[in-house]
C-alpha cells in the first residue's frame, strides 16, 4: 500500500490555529476542574502584586520622583511586566518548564504528534497564577493608564512585547538543558533575575548594570516601556527593542531546534551507567 | 511496499563516567571522563505493510531507543531508516500523521479532563474531517466499551480503563503503522484479551502494521506472527513466532490437580507420589520430600519431565518435547494418579528469551574457550 506523501495538511489557518484554540480551551477547562483552587491561585497572585505596589506607594509618599519616574510609571511598569508575563504564561504556559521537560525526557509525546513541536509543547499548559498576573496588569491600566485609543494601543503593544521577551528569554535559558543536561537550576536563576529586573525602574541602574539590562539580561526593554512607549513613542527605544526582540527570538529558536537534535529522551539513560 | 526499513541503525549515548567518592566527583568537575555507550548497534530490519512484529529483549537491549528513532524522537548516530517512506528524524511531522504510538509510561491523555476532551484535541492535532472523526470516535467508543467513563476525568479512571482510552485514542486517525510499547502492562486478563482482539481486528481490517514490545507472552503469541529479539543493541533472532517457539522452546508445562480423597488407583508407587503431593504444604516441604527420595522411592517422574515448584495438591511438570510427548506423560500419570484437572500450557515468553540468552552465552563462551 503506497502512502501518499502530504508534506502539509491544513497549514496555519485550518490546521494549526484550530488546534491551538482547542488546546487553550481544554487548558482552561482543566484549570477550572478545581474551582476553588483556580479562584484562590489566581486571586492570591493578584493580591501579591498589589502588595508590592503598596510598598512603592509608601516609598513615593516620601520621595516624589526616582530618576524622573513617578508612582504612575512604576504602576504601569508592574502592569506591563505582570500583564506580559501573564498572557505568555496563560497561552504558552510551558515556556518556563522547557529545562524540566527536556531533562526529564517529557518531550516524547509532543514529538510523535504532527504539530509544530515547540508550539505544541508551549501551548500544552496554562499557568493559573498567570491569570491573576494578567488581570492585575489590566486592572492597573484601567486605574492609572492612558485611556485614549492611542494610549490603549501603546499599552497593548507593550504587553505583547513584554510577553514575547519573557517567553523567548526563558525558552533560550531552558534550551540550555539540551546542551548541559540538568539546566533547571541555571534556567530558573536566569528567569528569576530577568523577572526581578523587569519590576524596577530602568533609570536607577547606571553604567555596567544598565548595559547588562539591555544585553545579556534584556529586562530593560520591558522596564523602560512606561517611559519609552507609554508616556510617548520614543523612536530610538522602540526600534532597538524590536530589533532586540527579533534577535532574542532567533537565538531562542536556534538553541531550541539545535538542541532538539541532541535530545536524548531523558537523561535516564545516562543515569543508569 | 515496506512499512519500515532500517540499515545499520545505530545510537550511541555519551555517558559521563565517575569513580565513587567525593574526590572523584571533584576530579570529574575539572576533567570529566566520557565514554560512549552503544544503545543500538547496527540494526537491519525490514517490515512489510500489514505485518505484526513483536520486538523483544531484556531491559536495556535497545528496544525503546529503536522505537524512538523510528518515530523521529531521537536522531540516530549512524545508519538509515525509512518509515512509510519517510526518514523519521527529518520528516517527523509528515510521518506523524500516519503512525500511532502508545508508550506505556507516557500518556497522551489529559490528566484532569475526561477522555472525550482528549479525543477532541486529537481530532485537531491530526486535522480529521469532523463527520469522519465523529463516526470513528463513536465506533471506537463502542468497540472499546468506553461509554461509561467517557466523561470522567482521567485521574479517576482505573489503569485498565485509562489504557483502553489511550489505545482507542491512538487509533483515532487510522494510522497505517502502530507502535505499541507494553500496551497491556498491568491489565486484567479480560481487558488484555479485548485489547488484543481489537488490535488484531485493526490489523486485519485496515491493514495496519503493528510493531509491539511486550513482556506478556500472550500479547506476542496472540497478536504477532513475527518475532525480532534484540540483545545488546543487535538483532539476535528474527523469524516467525511459531519457529521461535519450536526451536527454542521445546518445553510444555503440564499442571495436574490431584483429586482429594479419591480412591487411589494404580500401583503402590503412585499412591506414595499422590500422598506426597497432597500432604505437601509448601514448595520447600515438597521439594524436601522429593529430595529425600520419598517420591522417587516408589515412583520416579515420567521420563523427560522435570518438576516445577507448585502449591500442595498440584503437580507441575516441565515436559521436554524432544525427549517425550505430552500424551505419553499424561497417560503414564493417569495410570498412577487420580487426577481432578489437567492443563497444558506454553511457558511464558520470558522463559523463551531467557533460554535464548543462556544459549547465546554458552555458545560464545564455548567459542572463546576453543581458539581456532
Amino acid at each position: 500500500m503506497e502512502v501518499e506523501k502530504r508534506s502539509r495538511r491544513g497549514g496555519f489557518w485550518i490546521g494549526t490555529l484550530p488546534f491551538l484554540f482547542t488546546c487553550w480551551k481544554l487548558n482552561l477547562a482543566g484549570a477550572m476542574e478545581f474551582r476553588l483552587s483556580f479562584l484562590m491561585t489566581a486571586g492570591m497572585m493578584f493580591l501579591n502584586n498589589i502588595i508590592w505596589l503598596l510598598f512603592w506607594g509608601i516609598f513615593f509618599s516620601r520621595f516624589p520622583s526616582v530618576g524622573g519616574w513617578e508612582l504612575a510609571d512604576i504602576m504601569l511598569l508592574w502592569a506591563v511586566s505582570a500583564g506580559g508575563f501573564g498572557w505568555a504564561n496563560m497561552l504558552f504556559g510551558n515556556f518556563s518548564r522547557i529545562a524540566y521537560l527536556t531533562a526529564h525526557g517529557e518531550l516524547d509525546v509532543y514529538m510523535t504528534q504532527p504539530k509544530p513541536v515547540l508550539l505544541n509543547i508551549l501551548a500544552s499548559r496554562m499557568s493559573l497564577t498567570a491569570i491573576g498576573d494578567f488581570l492585575f496588569g489590566l486592572a492597573i491600566y484601567v486605574y492609572v493608564g492612558d485611556h485614549s485609543l492611542g494610549g490603549l494601543l501603546r499599552f497593548l503593544l507593550a504587553l505583547l512585547m513584554s510577553g514575547l521577551f519573557f517567553l523567548f528569554f526563558t525558552l533560550a535559558a531552558g534550551s540550555l538543558a539540551f546542551f548541559i543536561g540538568n539546566a533547571e537550576g541555571i534556567a530558573f536563576q536566569l528567569f528569576n533575575g530577568f523577572l526581578t529586573f523587569t519590576t524596577y525602574p530602568t533609570d536607577i541602574f547606571k553604567g555596567l548594570g544598565r548595559m547588562m539590562l539591555f544585553t545579556i539580561l534584556p529586562a530593560g526593554f520591558i522596564s523602560y516601556m512606561p517611559i519609552g512607549l507609554l508616556r510617548g513613542w520614543d523612536n530610538g527605544f522602540m526600534f532597538t527593542a524590536a530589533a532586540a526582540l527579533l534577535a532574542l527570538t532567533a537565538l531562542a529558536l536556534l538553541l531550541f531546534y539545535t538542541g532538539l537534535r541532541r535530545y536524548s529522551s531523558g537523561n535516564r539513560m545516562a543515569m543508569r551507567s | 511496499m515496506n512499512a519500515l526499513e532500517t540499515r545499520g541503525l545505530k545510537k550511541t549515548f555519551r555517558v559521563k563516567q565517575k569513580a565513587p567518592g567525593f574526590a572523584a566527583s571533584l576530579r570529574s568537575l575539572w576533567a570529566p571522563q566520557w565514554s560512549d555507550k552503544e544503545a543500538v548497534s547496527g540494526i537491519d530490519l525490514t517490515v512489510a505493510q500489514g505485518e505484526t512484529v513483536a520486538f523483544l529483549g531484556p531491559n536495556g537491549a535497545g528496544k525503546s531507543t529503536t522505537i524512538k528513532m523510528l518515530t523521529g524522537i531521537l536522531h540516530p548516530s549512524e545508519g538509515e531508516a525509512k518509515v512509510l517512506g519517510y526518514v523519521p528524524w527529518k520528516e517527523r511531522k509528515q510521518l506523524a500523521y500516519h503512525i500511532g504510538t502508545v508508550f506505556g509510561q507516557k500518556s497522551q491523555l489529559w490528566y484532569h479532563l475526561p477522555p472525550s476532551d482528549t479525543f477532541e484535541l486529537m481530532s485537531r492535532i491530526y486535522e480529521l474531517d469532523r463527520t469522519d472523526y465523529k463516526r470513528r470516535r463513536d465506533n471506537l467508543i463502542e468497540r472499546f466499551v468506553l461509554g461509561p467513563y467517557l466523561n470522567t476525568p482521567v485521574r479517576r479512571l482505573s489503569l485498565g480503563e485509562r489504557m483502553r482510552c489511550e489505545i482507542a485514542c491512538s487509533f483515532l486517525h487510522r494510522p497505517s503503522l502502530l507502535f505499541l510499547d507494553e500496551p497491556t502492562i498491568g491489565l486484567d486478563a479480560m481487558i488484555k484479551e479485548r485489547i488484543r482482539e481489537l488490535i488484531a481486528e485493526l490489523n486485519r481490517e485496515e491493514g495496519t502494521t503493528v510493531f509491539l514490545t511486550s513482556h506478556d507472552a500472550g500479547d506476542i503469541e496472540r497478536l504477532c506472527r513475527r518475532a525480532v529479539v534484540i540483545h545488546h543493541g543487535g538483532i539476535m533472532v528474527d523469524g516467525p513466532v511459531e519457529r521461535l517457539k519450536r526451536d527454542i522452546l521445546r518445553y510444555k508445562t503440564v499442571t495436574i490437580r490431584i483429586a482429594e480423597g479419591a480412591e487411589l488407583s494404580g500401583s503402590g508407587g503412585g499412591n506414595v507420589m499422590q500422598s506426597t503431593i497432597l500432604a505437601a504444604n509448601g514448595e520447600g516441604r515438597l521439594s524436601a520430600d522429593v529430595g529425600n527420595g520419598t517420591v522417587q522411592a516408589g515412583s520416579s517422574l515420567p521420563f523427560g519431565t522435570e518438576r516445577l515448584p507448585s502449591e500442595p495438591g498440584i503437580l507441575k511438570l516441565s515436559v521436554d518435547l524432544t525427549a517425550t510427548g505430552v500424551e505419553a506423560v499424561l497417560s503414564e500419570l493417569m495410570s498412577r494418579l487420580s487426577i481432578a484437572d489437567v492443563t497444558v500450557e506454553d511457558p511464558p515468553m520470558e522463559e523463551v528469551i531467557k533460554t535464548l540468552f543462556e544459549r547465546g552465552r554458552e555458545q560464545s563462551a564455548a567459542g572463546e574457550g576453543n581458539p581456532p
